[in-house]
């Protein structure tokens, strides 16, 4: 016998509207089913309303912790719609851009599961820790959050000589904590307890369900388009894609913690080679017709835009796929055969992102059929 | 008559009520700002639970349609009762008690629990979700962890010839040195201390209120003057738990006299109480929450296992 627990879309487990219908008996789970959609921002068709330079600033406001990324992979795609390549010393401030930011969220995600664990001495930690990679976002481009450095056919700002003294230094005392933390996190006994063997994602599955970024990685899959696909300057930095083999919670956790010590290496890597000279090149206002894909490695995985061009200074489309987009299949194996106690880690481990997310499809609940609604029902709707 | 009145303001002012809320929520302020600090946080000045406390009395009272019952409405009221009650059977001072027994300690683990029970009622009652899920978590906490605090509380009975008495058990200790200065005992006293960390629903075993799975488990109905009274009463239990600890294994409250200046027994007695709380905040700011599955197994196996290992050793020798 069996029966449904809800599990939102208002929850105190979920930091942003979902709904879980979770079929349990007794305590175990036996089914989950998914319902999105409580968040949609209309962010696609608002892109093909604007200009790129526009469109720049609206990507970035797709989500609110890995705008770098996502202004970064719209820049991508555009720029090969275009046919123009950015100067060399932007690319070095792309990629410490997309670096600082995979810092800042790591540390954020990993303070949110020691939350979802009771762990509140560690989750003040990871935060009061996160603060010094927002401080150096604030000091090299102006914005604790809203970074992205990325400018269509460059970067935004030029990254300054007297800053650097303060990043490294900064960076030295981040990558003695999060060394602490991995020590930590791997030793403590009662996160082990929580963390170990819970939620499961065996490597075939995350294959099968197109897991993305440190979701697969953490199950063994050996994939990271910083490596596989470079871009920015990438493809000059040595850097390891850090895989684990267990899959479980505990995994996750010391794949995101290892990536950050990556990272620091990469920023560090960023600031020898960086060349001198422009940031910036002329992007042309009207872009020919034509088509591309953009893609990047956010903190959470594979992020990808695709973008047609019609001859305008306008796109015609834009299709975004977010990482946290593709991770949710991979909530089911992971969720079916816990417990209720572990929802909110397993949910957690993931590391979804709602709003980037969310999309809508009109069901017709008698046939059961697809349809697209009109501009004019919508219209009517918002009234 | 007179001995009447004096029962009367024990219960109600010393050691009763007005003391016991004092301290217990002098002790909650200090587990708060200590929290803080040990967090990297500023924390909320030590005063800030009288504040939070007296602001909820002014707040409307809002009980849900489906909660609006008999037990619901009473639950709060019988557990502050259970507790205040509790701080007569103890020796606070000296090693009398304001109410006498032959085998008070077995009335106060009876007390004890009330408070348990009524958050337990209290959340079937609410006819919420997350109070339900909560008071079922309650209950099998509760049977984790009450075999370990009593048969530590009886290896402590068993060291003074089987007496159920707190008072004889504080003179034994006046006489003796500590409970926990002996080798038998001293798995006991770790027992007790990890089993009142249970008691007190404080991390890693606050999964009966776990706030990122179920809210605040029974209590998430509550609101206004309600809350008010069963934060009180959770304050009062912070206190009377370290006491009934200190009574058991550290000496009680006996009076000292340290280069020439006099030390009440209730001085030394506080002072010990505010060491097994801060002991207590320090553990709960130290680790992750365990499930529920897990913490009964711990439960069952750790604990249980040292204070029965204490009983045994005390019955043997």
């Amino acid at each position: 016998m069996t029966f449904i627990v809800p599990i939102g879309p208002q929850h105190p487990a979920l930091e942003e509207p979902a709904h879980f219908r979770i079929e349990v008996k007794g305590e175990e789970i036996v089914g989950v089913d998914l319902r999105l959609g409580y968040n949609h921002k209309g962010i696609e068709q608002a892109l093909s309303d604007r200009s790129y330079a526009h469109g720049l600033y609206l990507s970035a406001r797709v989500c609110g912790i890995c705008n770098s990324t996502h202004s970064l992979a719209f820049t991508r795609a555009v720029e090969s719609v275009a046919g123009i390549e950015c100067p060399d010393r932007a690319r070095y401030i792309r990629v410490i851009d997309a670096e600082l930011e995979r810092i800042h969220s790591h540390l954020l995600w990993a303070g949110i599961a020691a939350h979802e664990i009771g762990f509140t001495t560690l989750f003040m930690l990871f935060w009061r820790d996160r603060e010094l990679s927002l401080d150096m976002r604030e000091l090299l481009f102006g914005h604790r959050i809203y970074a992205s450095g990325t400018y269509l056919g460059g970067a935004r700002v030029d990254i300054k000589e007297k800053d650097i003294p303060q990043l490294i230094r900064t960076l030295a005392k981040l990558e003695k904590s999060v060394k602490h933390y991995i020590d930590v996190c791997t030793s403590d006994r009662t996160i082990i307890a929580r963390c170990s063997g819970v939620g499961v994602l065996k490597k075939k599955d995350a294959l099968e369900l197109c897991a993305v970024g440190p979701t697969a990685r953490a199950s063994g899959v050996d994939f990271d388009i910083r490596r596989d696909d470079p871009y920015a300057a990438y493809d000059e930095i040595s850097f390891d894609v850090i895989v684990e083999r267990d899959g479980d919670v505990l995994a996750k956790v010391v794949v995101r913690l290892r990536e950050i010590l990556e990272s620091i290496g990469i920023i560090r890597q960023a600031i020898d080679a960086m060349p001198k000279g422009a940031i910036r090149t002329k992007f042309p206002e009207n872009v020919p017709e034509n088509e591309a894909v953009g893609r990047t490695e956010a903190p959470r995985g594979e992020l990808m835009y695709y973008v047609r061009s019609n001859g305008t200074n306008k796109p015609e489309r834009v299709r975004i796929r977010t990482p946290s987009y593709a991770n949710w299949p991979s909530a089911k194996p992971m969720l079916v055969g816990g417990t209720i106690a572990e929802i909110p880690i397993v949910v957690a481990s993931i590391d979804p992102c709602y709003s980037c997310t969310d999309r809508v499809t009109i069901v017709d609940a008698e046939t059961g059929k697809f349809r697209i609604m009109t501009k004019e029902e919508l219209r009517r709707l918002r009234r | 008559m007179i001995e009447a009145l004096g029962y009367v303001l024990a219960f109600f002012v010393f050691p009763g009520i007005l003391f016991a809320s004092a301290v217990g929520l002098l002790f909650a302020g200090i587990d708060r700002k200590l929290t803080g600090h040990m967090q990297h946080r500023i924390g909320p000045p030590i005063w800030q639970e009288f504040l939070d406390v007296g602001k909820l009395f002014g707040k409307e009272d809002i009980t849900p349609a489906a909660a609006n019952s008999f037990v619901f409405n009473c639950a709060p009221l019988l557990c502050f009762g259970a507790v205040t009650a509790v701080m007569l059977l103890l020796p606070i001072n000296s090693s009398q008690p304001v109410l006498t027994s032959v085998a008070d300690l077995i009335v106060i683990i009876y007390l004890l629990n009330i408070p348990a029970v009524c958050m337990m009622l209290a959340g079937y009652a609410s006819g919420c979700p997350f109070g339900t899920t909560g008071s079922s978590r309650y209950v099998v906490q509760l049977f984790g962890y009450e075999l370990a605090f009593i048969t530590a509380a009886l290896s402590v009975a068993a060291k003074v010839g089987w007496s159920l008495s707190l008072s004889s058990i504080v003179s034994y200790q006046a006489q003796n040195g500590w409970m926990v200065s002996q080798v038998a005992l001293i798995p006991a006293a770790i027992a007790i201390l990890i089993a009142a960390q249970g008691k007190l629903l404080r991390v890693p075993f606050d999964i009966p209120e776990a706030e990122s799975e179920i809210v605040h488990g029974s209590l998430t109905e509550y609101s206004g003057p309600k809350l008010a009274i069963l934060r009180i009463a959770y304050n009062i239990e912070l206190f009377v738990v370290a006491a009934v600890v200190v009574n058991l294994f550290f000496g009680g409250p006996v009076p000292h006299t340290i280069g020439g200046v006099y030390i009440p027994g209730v001085v030394s007695f506080l002072i010990k109480c505010f060491g097994i709380v801060v002991l207590s905040t320090v553990i709960r700011n130290i680790a992750a929450r365990l499930r529920i599955d897990q913490a009964l197994k711990f439960f069952w196996t750790f604990p249980t296992l040292l204070a029965a290992i204490s009983l045994f050793l005390v019955v043997v020798t």
